[in-house]
Formats: C-alpha cells, sequence, structure tokens
C-alpha cells in the first residue's frame, strides 16, 4: 500500500464496522509462531517493508481481530493486499496456511461490512454481468454466430474459458478452443465467472450462487471434465466446486495429448513463469515443461516451481493496489534467465502483469506457442 | 509539541501510527507484547540521530527492530514510544577484500551477506536458524551465534568497529577498520550485547572468513541424549574442534522427517550432528577421529560428503524449533527456557535435568541445539488454547533457566535476555548487575533506549 495512503488512515481515524463477531478457525491463526521466516518469501512485504504487509503481520492483525479488537477499515491495506500465492505456506516451518486464513479473514470482514471499494467494484461487476471486468459482451463474442450454433449440447468435455480469455485475451480462447474442439470438447451454454475474484476477496455467499449456476450448466451439458487455460478458474473449480468434477489444466491435457497434436520443434528458447495457482496450490509443474520442451529449449528462471515468485496479479491485489502488484511483476522480472526468446507461462492473469510490467522479452501464453508449433 | 508532525519533518511518510501497524510491531516471536505509538522507517544515520534528539528532548522510549525475530522481547516496545524499524537499511556499504571485511548498515539480512560474499570465496560465519530474515542489526544488538559459533565463535568476534547513535543523538563510531587498537575502552565490545539500551547501530565494519574448501558431516546416533552429550565432550577432549557440533533428540528427529521425508537421517535414538570444514584431507582426517572417538558410545553412525545432503539437513535444522506442529497440529512451540546455555562438561547433566522439568510438568519436550558449544535449545510445546498448559509451561521454563544458573551456565546463549529473560540477570550476574546499570545510566541518563530490557 501507499504510504500516503497510510497516512491518510491514520489521519482520518477509523470507519468502525457493523458490530458481528469475527470468528475464523483459531488454531489455523495460533499455528503461526511469529518466527518471521516469511519475511524472507512475501513478495508483498519485499516491495512495502512494512510488518503489516508481510504474512507475520496479516496474521497478527487477525489475531487481534480474533481477541477482540474491531475489524475496521484500517485493517484492509494489510489484508487487502496479500496475493495469496501462498510461497509463505510452502516455507513456513509450522505448517500454517496463511492464504487461507486470510481469506477466512476477508469473508468475515465482508460480513462485517469492512471492504475496500475495489473490492466491492470487484463483486459488483461479477454479480452483474456475470464476469469480473463488468464487461457487457457476450462471453462467446470470440466465435462467429456460425460457430457458436455448431457448437455440440452435449459434451462429455467443457472448455471453461474465464473471464481473461473471454474479454481481454480472446485471441487465446480462440487458440485454446481450436485446439481443444478436435477432441470434442464444448463450451457451456452459459458460462458465467467461475467465481475465484469473489473467493479470493471474501465475498463467499455471493461465489455461492455464481457457482451453483455454473454447475447447472455444466450438468446440462453432461461434462465430466473441465478443462481451463487459467490458474485461477483451475484452482476455483478444482478445490472450491464439489469434488466430483474432474478438474484438468490447459497444461496438463496438452500434455497428455502432444503425440496427438503432432507439433513441430521451433528453434527458439523459452523460459517458463509457474503460476502460483497452478504450481504451488495444485503442484502443476511438470506438465507445462513438458509440453515447452516437446516444442523448444526450456531454459528455467532463478526461482522456479514452489518457489516461484509471484507475479503480483492474484488476490485482487491487481485491482485493489495496482502499483504493489506491478512492483511484484517487475522482481519477477529479474528472474528471467538471459538468452531467452519468449517468457511462457499459463495463466492470462500472470501474461497480463508481466506484459505490463514492462520488460523487453515477449511475454505470451502455453497455448501461443503450441499454437506456433501446429502452424 | 507534535510529535507525530516532528517525526514527518524527519522521515515522511515512513512513520505509521495505524492501530494494525502498530499491533503489527507489538511483538517479536517472544511472548514479550508491548505497542508502540509510533513505528517509523529510517533510512539514514541522520534520520536515526534526529528522531533519538527528538526523544531524548521528549523523554520518549526508542526501540530499534530489525527482523523482529528476537525471542526474548528485545524488540518489543515494553515502555511505548517510538519503534525504529532498521530493515529498510539495508545496504552493503564495502565490500573490503583487501582488508578482509565489509561495510553494512544494519537492516541487511545475514543471507544476503552470505550471498554476496560467496563469490569473492569468503563468509561471515555467524549463523542464526533466522539468516534467511534476521538483520546484522539484530545480530550485533543480541550477540547472535548460531551453529558455527563452536569454531568460528559468535557475533562479538567479527565486529571491528560500529558506528552508533548515542541516546542523545551524538554519533560515535566505536572502532576502525584496524584489526587491533590498544588505545582505550573497546567500546565495540560494550555496545555489542547491549540490545539497543546503550545506542543504536547505524552501520558496522565486520571480518569476513575464507570459505572453507570442504566441508563434511559425522551423523551418530546414541541410545539417549545424556550418552550424546558424552560423545561431544570426549570429542572436544580428543582435540578435535567440529565447525558444528548439534543435537537433534529423538523428539526433532521425528519433526525433521515430517517436515522433509526425504532426509537421511537415522530412525531410533538422539543424534548428533559433527561437521568438520577444513581441506579435504583435514576435514577426512578429523571425520574420522570423531568416528572413532563415538564407535564404544553410538548406536549408529555415517558420513555426509555430498553437498546437497548437507544442506538439506542444514536447511531442516535450522527450521526444527518453529517445525513442532508437524507432529500434531494442535501444539505450538512457544519460545521461553529456549536458549539456556552451561559449560560443555555440564551438557550430559543439563539434558538430565531438563528431561525431568519436562516430564514433571508433564509437556512434551524437544531437545536440540549448538551441543559443542554448551547451547541447548529446549522446545517446550503446548495447545495454546489451553490456560492450564500455559501455567505449566511457563513454571517449567522458569525452572530450566534457574538449573543453567545452578550449573554455572546462563539463561541466555545467544538469543539475548530481553524482556524475557530481565528476571534472571540478578541471579545470574549478582553484583556485576550494578556495573550495567551504572553503565546503562551514564550513556542513558533519562533512560529511553530500549527501556525495561536487560534487567536493568
Amino acid at each position: 500500500m501507499k504510504n500516503e495512503e497510510r497516512k491518510n488512515e491514520n489521519e482520518t481515524g477509523e470507519k468502525n464496522s457493523k458490530e458481528l463477531p469475527f470468528e475464523i478457525d483459531r488454531r489455523s491463526v495460533y499455528k503461526c509462531v511469529q518466527c518471521g521466516t516469511c519475511r524472507s518469501v512475501c513478495p508483498v512485504f519485499d516491495a512495502v517493508g512494512w510488518e503489516s504487509a508481510n504474512t507475520r503481520g496479516r496474521m497478527l492483525i487477525i489475531k487481534s481481530l480474533l481477541e477482540g479488537r474491531p475489524p475496521s477499515e484500517d485493517v484492509l491495506p494489510s489484508l487487502a493486499s496479500c496475493t495469496t500465492c501462498g510461497i509463505c505456506a510452502a516455507k513456513c516451518p509450522a505448517g500454517a496456511n496463511p492464504p487461507e486464513v486470510v481469506e477466512a479473514a476477508r469473508a468475515q470482514l465482508v460480513k462485517c461490512g469492512v471492504t475496500t471499494e475495489a473490492q466491492e467494484n470487484l463483486k459488483s461487476a461479477v454479480i452483474t454481468y456475470g464476469n469480473s471486468f463488468g464487461d457487457t459482451k457476450s462471453r462467446k463474442h470470440w466465435l462467429s454466430e456460425t460457430e457458436r450454433s455448431k457448437l455440440p449440447e452435449k459434451s462429455e468435455y467443457v472448455y471453461f474459458v474465464g473471464c481473461f480469455d473471454s474479454y481481454r485475451y480472446p485471441e487465446f480462447a480462440k487458440k485454446t478452443f481450436g485446439i481443444l474442439q478436435r477432441f470434442g470438447v464444448t463450451l457451456l451454454p452459459d458460462e458465467q465467472c467461475c467465481a475465484s475474484p469473489l473467493l479470493r476477496t471474501g465475498f463467499t455467499e455471493d461465489a455461492e450462487k455464481v457457482m451453483k449456476h455454473n454447475l447447472e450448466q455444466i450438468r446440462k451439458v453432461g461434462a465430466h471434465t473441465i478443462i481451463t487455460s487459467c490458474a485461477g478458474c483451475y484452482t476455483t473449480l478444482k478445490n472450491n466446486y464439489p469434488e466430483e468434477l474432474r478438474v484438468i489444466s490447459l497444461p496438463e491435457f496438452l500434455a497428455e495429448h502432444l503425440e496427438e497434436l503432432n507439433l513441430k520443434k521451433l528453434d527458439f528458447t523459452v523460459t517458463y513463469h509457474d503460476p502460483c495457482h497452478l504450481g504451488r496450490h495444485n503442484k502443476v509443474y511438470n506438465a507445462p515443461r513438458k509440453v515447452i520442451q516437446a516444442i523448444c529449449t526450456l531454459m528455467e528462471m532463478k526461482n522456479i516451481k514452489e518457489n516461484a515468485r509471484c507475479c503480483g496479479g492474484g488476490g485482487g491485489v491487481r485491482t485493489g493496489y495496482p502499483d504493489i502488484s506491478l512492483e511484484l511483476a517487475r522482481t519477477r522480472l529479474k528472474d528471467v534467465p538471459e538468452g531467452v526468446d519468449y517468457i511462457v507461462t499459463s495463466c492470462p492473469l500472470c501474461v497480463r502483469n508481466l506484459r505490463d510490467a514492462g520488460g523487453d522479452i515477449e511475454v505470451i501464453d502455453i497455448v501461443e506457442l503450441v499454437a506456433m508449433a501446429i502452424e | 509539541m507534535d510529535i507525530t508532525t516532528e517525526i514527518r519533518k524527519i522521515v515522511g511518510d515512513r512513520l505509521s501510527v495505524s492501530p494494525s501497524e502498530l499491533y503489527c510491531y507489538s511483538s517479536d516471536a517472544s511472548q514479550v507484547k508491548g505497542m508502540p505509538d509510533y513505528v517509523v522507517r529510517p533510512k539514514s544515520t541522520e534520520e536515526v540521530s534526529l528522531i533519538v534528539r527528538l526523544a531524548y528532548e521528549n523523554e520518549i522510549p526508542v526501540t530499534a527492530r530489525g527482523a523482529g525475530t528476537g525471542l526474548a522481547g528485545g524488540a518489543v516496545p515494553v515502555g511505548g514510544g517510538i519503534v525504529l524499524d532498521m530493515s529498510g537499511m539495508n545496504r552493503i556499504l564495502e565490500i573490503d577484500i583487501d582488508n578482509i571485511q565489509v561495510v553494512v548498515e544494519p537492516g541487511v539480512i545475514q543471507d544476503a551477506l552470505n550471498d554476496a560474499l560467496k563469490p569473492h570465496g569468503f563468509f561471515f560465519p555467524p549463523n542464526p536458524g533466522s539468516s534467511a530474515m534476521c538483520t546484522l542489526g539484530g545480530m550485533i544488538a543480541y550477540n547472535a551465534s548460531g551453529m558455527r559459533c563452536v569454531k568460528y565463535g559468535t557475533t562479538r568476534n567479527y565486529v571491528r568497529d560500529l558506528e552508533v547513535v548515542l541516546a542523545d543523538g551524538t554519533v560515535i563510531h566505536t572502532g576502525s577498520k584496524m584489526l587491533k587498537s590498544a588505545a582505550g575502552y573497546d567500546l565495540t565490545q560494550l555496545i555489542i550485547g547491549s540490545e539497543g539500551t546503550l545506542g543504536i547501530v547505524t552501520k558496522a565494519s565486520l571480518k569476513i572468513v575464507p570459505l572453507p574448501k570442504t566441508r563434511k558431516l559425522v551423523i551418530a546416533s546414541f541410545e539417549n541424549a545424556e550418552i550424546a552429550g558424552q560423545a561431544v565432550v570426549k570429542t572436544f577432549s580428543n582435540g578435535v574442534i567440529p565447525s558444528a557440533c548439534e543435537i537433534l533428540d529423538r523428539v526433532s528427529l521425528q519433526v525433521l522427517k515430517r517436515y522433509d521425508p526425504n532426509l537421511v537421517l537415522p530412525s531410533e535414538g538422539d543424534v548428533i550432528l559433527f561437521e568438520v570444514d577444513g581441506t579435504e584431507s583435514s576435514a577426512r582426517e578429523a571425520a574420522e577421529q570423531i568416528m572413532k572417538v563415538c564407535v564404544p558410545l553410538a548406536l549408529s553412525m555415517s558420513l555426509a560428503e555430498s553437498e546437497k545432503e548437507m544442506a538439506d539437513i542444514w536447511a531442516a535444522r535450522k527450521l526444527v524449533g518453529a517445525a513442532v506442529s508437524r507432529l500434531d497440529p494442535t501444539k505450538s512451540r512457544i519460545y521461553v527456557g529456549e536458549d539456556v546455555g552451561v559449560p560443555i562438561k555440564q551438557i550430559p547433566e543439563l539434558l538430565k535435568r531438563v528431561q525431568e522439568i519436562a516430564e514433571k510438568f508433564d509437556l512434551p519436550a524437544m531437545k536440540y541445539g549448538h551441543i559443542g558449544d554448551g547451547n541447548l535449545h529446549l522446545a517446550l510445546f503446548i495447545d495454546v488454547l489451553n490456560k492450564d498448559e500455559w501455567d505449566r509451561l511457563n513454571k517449567a521454563a522458569d525452572l530450566v533457566h534457574r538449573t543453567a544458573i545452578e550449573l554455572g551456565g546462563t539463561v541466555s546463549s545467544e538469543h539475548g535476555v530481553g524482556a524475557a529473560r530481565a528476571e534472571y540477570m540478578k541471579a545470574q550476574w549478582g553484583p556485576a548487575l550494578e556495573v550495567m546499570r551504572a553503565i546503562k545510566k551514564t550513556l542513558d541518563p533519562k533512560g529511553i533506549l530500549n527501556p525495561g530490557k536487560l534487567g536493568l
């Protein structure tokens, strides 16, 4: 958070919440023994420097709320600025899971009426328009009328496009669907936001409604497997939707079907950025690397897999704290090795943030790499 | 005078009085609590000096803080006032290989310094378990050490010069780049370990040493911790000084295996890790000698020579203290009575008495630490939601501290006294505590620097 913003908090005083009890699983909070190991890895802390911007600070603030401090807007610069990247959980010797605790705390703050304007705008966009951008276009605008009319009504496989590919990177959606159609994959008749932005920022009740809608759509199509190319959608569909759903990420699907794709070798070198919600949160590390190595040379970044640094785009931080978010992306670009032609990743949110950080090397989605090898 | 306005004139927006921010600076890794009124993140010696002078003039307590990884409440502002978060002053100002030293600001992280020194073939040896996040300023203030202290000594052995802001804002240097000096009192040594009660370190010149050519690790397990302690005493009396000598009791081993199931560690007994370093031949000779000494006492022994295997074991060892919850998710490790030390010969007795205390209070205990220098880290763990367990924990910790003093040892070997162990200073030091009080009064007549610490 900006220092200016802190100053204002201090001087304008606190806006207190509705008087509701703040309650989350205490054991999950008290697992933190305040050793400070997270200071060595928390990317937001690295950018901001105040203890409240570090995982330990967030856990302490949540403790204070559990111990009776009234929730107020004063806690937001800390609790709303976590990207939920999970590197603290990966490193925590005590086995705490701070991203889960932070999300639970955000949900309680929402109940207490303590939210940021950015959070409210995000929620309102998803609830009103079914997407996180508040875009009024059809979610399938990237398909022609004819293509839309030919979509199979029933299929065992569904491509969950996600808000980003639908509205910001329709070319990714086109390329992804172009590949997946060969395998009989269809789209949902009325896909809505997966609910990730709502869940990450604490709007659990609103998220339930959106998830219910998407589940009905999935049942309508009769699909048993959902394929998605967005790391945020992937972790949400996999971990927040009912367990009977089989969810596969696009890199996993591509890795499983490498032979059928008949990819040609390309003479360049790329590096790979592990999206937090695909990598650390779900341990999908090898599939994207297998796909890349089937096409070209892979040169790894300085910090990879479990140690990969966050691009800064997740957890509502890109919307709420764009300066911090871009600072994280710039730091991540420093991990790129010399001599690579592209930075490949498999999450549109990471693509956007890393592109916006303004490096010299082009950032592409894995589907673009695969499309080059098919063409 | 409005203090907030005055501080802001000095550091601009690097001041916070937000209640959430203040709360984050009201504790460290210990159980000590104290709410500051202001948190300031200075960027220069001049800013520190101006803030301290302002505090002096207005009799406001000032507590310096590094990464807040302390285990005794040393950086906790128990008297309120200003917390100076020094972690933003984190530049390595000079790597002077010709004079085998570096000049650093106090916020430099220990690992970051060693990362910068590695390409030059040098290192700064004191390495606490918290080396990934602790600051050199904190290490100086608490005379921190760590696993390699048995051969390389503590932070105290590596400081050539300190730039210190005194209680009235005056800036002094306590030494120089000289290897030695016979001129006057050794103020450098006075400041080291003074926990921010005499002055605030804003720069330090530190001695560095060449990296050893190789390291080897003897892993020996013993039927019980007492026998393990005897093996350590025998190793030393046979003339071998390992570069690290760590005990991991059987509970610690279970915790480590939960943390990293791939670690190559014995499955039974209490373990001693003997690290030796030097040239290939000297390290091999020392490792063989240790194994020979341990043969009659050990259940099993092995030698780790691959860098990765050793690095994995040390990385896990560094985090074992906080990892107890891996064994039982309802239990948390509470840092009390965790840093006692005794003369090496008394180690077997300390291990026995500590185990008896844990049993007496019915508390699960994990024993690990730098047994080679007599420093035992006792980890007592409790359900933090159970008040009775808290009561038993505090009683046990009290007894552990008193036992260490009785055995001719110390209540803190490397974590410091802070507020957590202040009550034992009289018992440990007797009339020498009055000398410390006199020094404090001379250098900080208004008592603004980190009040409530060291039993002063």
